[in-house]
């Protein structure tokens, strides 16, 4: 672990150019073996996209096989497609037989314009969580804790069911707006607010929660004094914080090029993320391999990117080490966060409580769809089952595994975010993986298993967490507390324990919290690869996707588990907040 | 200043994306005939490869009326005319066909020719179409528009056969020296595809050519919808006239008058797996059909759009019903207590596929249907190509699955025989049974229709006997049609949509 004392931005391009690549080269490696791995015959996949009700039988296999030269083994195929790349060939697609190149690159360039509105909704509505806190704070009139509720609440609402519903309400039932498509400007708007909402939310409540401390340095309250204008303290807080925040743009939007399938399936948007997808599961390697080195281009070019626009943010006291720490002031925690806590607890005791008197799995094919009543306090779903009772006897397993998940993908990004050289390059490699192709990969390697959703969004999630902490530990340590520490003789360990950790450890649980609610519909999305849970298992994710088409004719059966999804993430963030307070 | 210089780069940068980065067609590729009385029509399965008949995509050349084969499938499941005026059989192997005087979309004529070219192509193409997987077929020009086709085994189908759109006949300029083949102005049919937008949208017009008319749209605009519930949004938004397969959970938002129900010849069963596991047990099977005879599922699962199954064959297949067989001879079921006991510490695995949405959702109802009866199950959700391997290797021990039972033939013996016989590619049931596979040989060899069918049911009889399946439902389609347009086909194959009458009123 690379802990030491160091000019923080020394350059160490070299380094970083060789982990993107090795990073890189492993991934493309893994998605080129994907058939061989599963051993899922390439041949009967391409056969079964390219011909729904053809019969596979053992002469058409051969002739497809020999047709793509699947005898040559995975090594011979990648080196013939990484041959082309130089003359931007990317070979033919094993399904369409059409070139590769121009497909990738169509969806590739509608997934990049989806992904710049989302980035604007995103900036907005970042900017609206936390502008209360920029307005008082630039006017020294911030006393008060937040609790954050407000962005807990967008940031876990499910973007599929926005994009529902943004479709239904302003497509079809307003008709402002095409309710799907992709023709021009007047396309972009509903997709892009149902990626960006609940992505500006996360982001703004991550920044909402870093700007107190800079408005309370030193010269915050100078600026103040000699009468500077609350713009400009307000500007000079943001480039204080934003660096820290600039790296889960990453994670959180520009993975979006890839990750957005579902909402680009609903407003039927030929993305990038539907191709890949697509792709994958038909084993169409050229196809899958060129979106993959598309994506982890992408990733690495906005890391690039990114890290410039932090390091010119910072400035000169970046190279100097003469960053002052951030510290949080002693704010007062709200009132009502207290009652906001409690009553979030009642409601999911009540739920579990209730629900677990039910029996979830009891199919009434007479009582389907029911809207809530006596009997059913909160309705039933298309086969007659009991809303409350699943939700009751599902939350337990989504929060338990959503949190494990969460634990070890935060865990592991705060390992490889403390030795940021190494894992600079890997972090934008996988920043921008689907975890549905993660997923593909490990279903092949373990077959399905209850264990396989996790494990995939384990080996994506982490992410964010290594992006934050390798932002949050560069600009710790370039602060001057850190060299006096060294000066007066503190070793390794006890940079990281008094100084390091709990500089970075805060906001990581924060971000943490706010990504609990993806977590649990990104784990439920893995189901139709036989990842996680079998239904009928209860389960808030299922819930959700299994009920999205009722949205309209049954709004009860998406309600409920969202709303129960919107109230364990309050719970969470409010509840770390109480226990900040309490700690400070 | 550094917030306008970012500003600037960022607009920068956004131009000439936003410029270029939506999907295609917005190019003014309408073929200047305006928009006035296009039918635009959201369809569900994009093409994928690029509209070759010899892929899935060549429904989708019969459904926008692009291409024609010899002939054509009529109301009644027999074979019609269309590119061949008149046909006669000379001896079991030997057929002459007539062809009408007709011009392709480039403006070259139809000629016994292209159509040994054209069928020629098809039997080379690789993989082969499934029409012609259990045929070889040869075909002669024996002068300027007569054909004559030769099979190596007596195929008293053929005239079904070749309304298949894999057989369509295309012009010599389809077919190019790599093996693809282009249907885009090189078919026959009334409309012609003017630009086909990847995946996305395809522009086609009117064909002032066509030898039966000219059809009554000026032309079609398609877009490729691939999710039911944004089709149904389409549709309802004003954005579609025609919006094909609307699921069942979307039909009911659809204004009655828009919502338009057709029998299809697809029917859902429960599959059972004979040759492995606890089901190579009859009794066993036969507590597994009971469980599952007389459940609701088509007012429940399936909203009322589906018909209680018959047997293998529903509604959608006109004579199935008159000559309907009864079983007899099925095994005694087990009774719960013994279900139990035979199964004792073993799993019943009951695999569904996501792929339609109400199969998972059977399969749930399904899964407590057999609990009643003693079976301990175990549900296996997934993908279908997530799983063929492992169903056709015999991995599970039943499936809910959704099959079309008249294939591109058109005949219900191809279904019958690569699902029930003993050597069926894809007996996913792996049933061995002597008599089933002697009641479908024996249907097989019929050429007279009417016999043909009355076999085709016996074998029927046979199948369910030996409760390898469970007919569940029979599907129905809803075809989403804006209430101004008129003489849209709803057709139980899925073989056509838009045909020369179908307009804007």
């Amino acid at each position: 672990m690379a802990v030491a004392h160091l000019p923080a931005a020394r350059p160490y391009t070299g380094r970083l150019a060789a982990g993107r690549a090795l990073a890189g080269a492993a991934l493309l490696a893994a998605v080129a073996t994907l058939p061989w791995l599963s051993g899922s015959d390439p041949a009967r996949t391409v056969l079964r996209a390219r011909s729904a009700d053809v019969d596979p039988t053992p002469a058409q296999l051969a002739a497809v096989r020999e047709q793509l030269g699947l005898d040559e083994g995975p090594w011979a195929h990648l080196a013939h497609w990484l041959g082309g790349l130089p003359r931007g060939d990317a070979g033919v697609s094993w399904v369409s037989g059409a070139p590769v190149m121009p497909q990738v690159g169509t969806a590739l360039s509608v997934s990049l314009t989806l992904m710049l509105g989302a980035f604007a909704v995103t900036a907005l509505v970042a900017g609206l969580v936390c502008a209360r806190t920029v307005f008082l704070g630039a006017r020294r009139r911030l006393r008060q804790d937040r609790a954050g509720a407000t962005a807990a609440v967008l940031a876990s609402l499910p973007k599929f069911l926005l994009a529902s519903v943004l479709a239904t309400v302003f497509g079809v039932w307003w008709g402002w707006f095409p309710s799907s498509g992709w023709e021009g400007p007047q396309s972009m708007l509903l997709p892009s607010l149902a990626l960006g909402i609940p992505s500006g939310a996360m982001l703004g409540g991550m920044l909402d929660q870093a700007l107190p401390a800079a408005f309370h340095e030193p010269w915050a309250r100078t600026a103040y004094a000699v009468g500077l204008p609350p713009g400009r303290i307000a500007q000079g807080a943001l480039r204080r914080t934003l660096p820290g925040i600039l790296p889960q743009l990453l994670p959180t939007v520009v993975a979006l090029v890839g990750g957005a399938v579902a909402v680009e399936k609903i407003f039927n948007i030929p993305g990038l993320g539907r191709l890949s997808l697509d792709s994958a599961v038909a084993q169409d390697l050229p196809v899958l391999q060129t979106a993959t080195l598309a994506l982890v281009l992408l990733g690495v070019c906005a890391g690039i990117v990114i890290r410039a626009l932090r390091h010119a943010l910072l400035g000169r006291t970046l190279l100097d080490g003469a960053l002052p720490a951030l510290h949080r002031p002693p704010l007062t925690v709200p009132s009502s966060l207290r009652w906001i806590t409690v009553a979030c607890a009642l409601v999911l005791l009540a739920l579990v409580t209730a629900g677990l008197l039910r029996d979830p799995l009891q199919v009434d094919t007479t009582a389907r769809l029911l809207s809530p009543s006596l009997d059913h306090p909160l309705g039933t779903d298309a086969l007659g089952r009991d809303l409350l009772a699943r939700l009751g006897h599902g939350a337990l397993r989504t929060a338990g595994v959503a949190l494990a998940v969460t634990a070890v993908s935060a865990a592991t990004g705060l390992l490889l975010g403390l030795a940021p050289r190494a894992s600079a390059g890997p972090t934008e490699v996988v920043s921008t993986l689907p975890a549905v192709l993660a997923g593909l990969l490990i279903a092949g390697v373990t077959g399905p298993s209850v264990w396989g959703a996790a494990s995939a969004v384990c080996a994506v999630g982490w992410t964010p967490y290594a992006a934050q902490t390798a932002a949050l530990l560069e600009q710790e340590r370039a602060s001057g507390h850190i060299a006096a520490s060294v000066a007066l003789g503190a070793g390794r360990l006890h940079l990281l324990r008094r100084h390091l950790l709990p500089s970075v450890v805060p906001a990581l649980l924060r971000n943490a919290l706010l990504r609990l609610p993806t977590t649990v519909l990104v784990l439920a999305s893995l189901g139709f690869l036989g990842l996680g849970e079998q239904p009928p298992t209860p389960e808030w994710g299922r819930l959700l996707s299994e009920n999205q088409p009722y949205a309209e004719l049954a709004p009860w059966t998406v309600l409920g588990p969202a709303a129960a999804l919107v109230v364990l993430s309050v719970l969470a963030v409010t509840a770390s907040v109480r226990g900040r307070g309490k700690g400070a | 200043m550094r917030t306008t210089s970012r500003g600037l780069i960022a607009a920068l940068a956004l131009t000439p994306l936003l410029a270029g980065c939506f999907a295609p067609g917005d190019d003014g590729a309408t073929g200047g005939n305006g928009s006035q009385g296009r039918l635009r029509i959201a369809l569900a399965i994009p093409p994928i490869q690029a509209l070759s008949p010899y892929s899935n995509d060549a429904t989708l050349l019969s459904k926008l009326s692009v291409a024609e084969g010899l002939t054509v499938l009529g109301k009644n499941g027999a074979a019609a005319p269309a590119l061949a005026k008149s046909w006669k059989q000379d001896n079991a192997t030997t057929w002459t066909f007539e062809l009408r005087k007709a011009e392709f979309q480039d403006g070259t004529p139809l000629t016994a020719k292209s159509v040994v070219d054209a069928l020629g192509h098809a039997g080379a193409a690789q993989p082969k179409p499934r029409v012609l997987s259990d045929v070889t077929l040869t075909a002669k020009a024996d002068d300027a528009d007569t054909v004559t086709l030769t099979t190596k085994s007596p195929d008293p189908v053929l005239p079904l056969r070749l309304a298949s759109p894999a057989l369509a006949i295309l012009s010599a300029k389809a077919y190019a020296k790599d093996g693809t083949v282009s249907p885009v102005g090189t078919g026959s049919g009334p409309f012609v595809i003017k630009k086909l937008n990847g995946k996305t949208s395809a522009t086609l017009d009117r064909f002032d050519g066509y030898w039966g008319g000219k059809a009554k749209a000026p032309g079609l605009d398609v877009t490729w919808i691939p999710d039911g519930t944004a089709r149904a949004n389409a549709l309802r938004g004003g954005e579609a006239d025609i919006a094909e397969w609307i699921p069942t959970s979307q039909a009911k938002l659809l204004t009655a008058g828009t919502r338009h129900v057709v029998s299809s010849v697809r029917t859902d069963s429960l599959i059972l797996n004979t040759g492995k596991g606890m089901f190579t047990d009859p009794g066993l099977r036969a507590a597994a059909r009971e469980a599952v005879e007389g459940t609701d599922l088509v007012d429940s699962v399936f909203g009322g759009y589906a018909d209680p199954a018959q047997g293998l064959f529903g509604p959608a297949v006109p004579w199935a019903a008159d000559l309907r067989v009864a079983v007899t001879g099925r095994a005694k079921a087990a009774a719960p207590a013994r279900v139990k006991a035979e199964t004792q510490g073993k799993t019943l695995r009951l695999a569904a596929i996501t792929n339609r949405a109400e199969l998972p959702e059977a399969a749930t109802v399904l899964q407590q249907r057999l609990e009643k009866a003693g079976f301990t199950v175990k549900l296996d959700v997934r993908e279908y190509t997530q799983m063929e391997a492992g169903l056709l290797a015999g991995r599970y021990d039943a499936l809910v699955f959704s099959r079309v039972t008249l294939l591109d033939t058109g005949d219900a013996v191809a279904y019958l025989a690569s699902d029930f016989t003993s050597d069926g590619v894809y007996n996913i049931a792996r049933l061995k049974d002597a008599g089933v596979d002697k009641a479908i040989r024996a249907a097989a060899a019929e050429s007279d229709t009417e016999r043909r069918h009355q076999k085709i049911m016996k074998a029927e009889a046979e199948i369910l006997r030996t409760d390898a399946v469970v007919p569940l439902v029979h599907e129905r389609v809803v075809q989403g049609v804006a209430a101004d347009v008129e003489g849209v086909v709803l057709d139980p194959r899925e073989r056509s949509l838009v045909d020369l009458d179908t307009h804007l009123k």
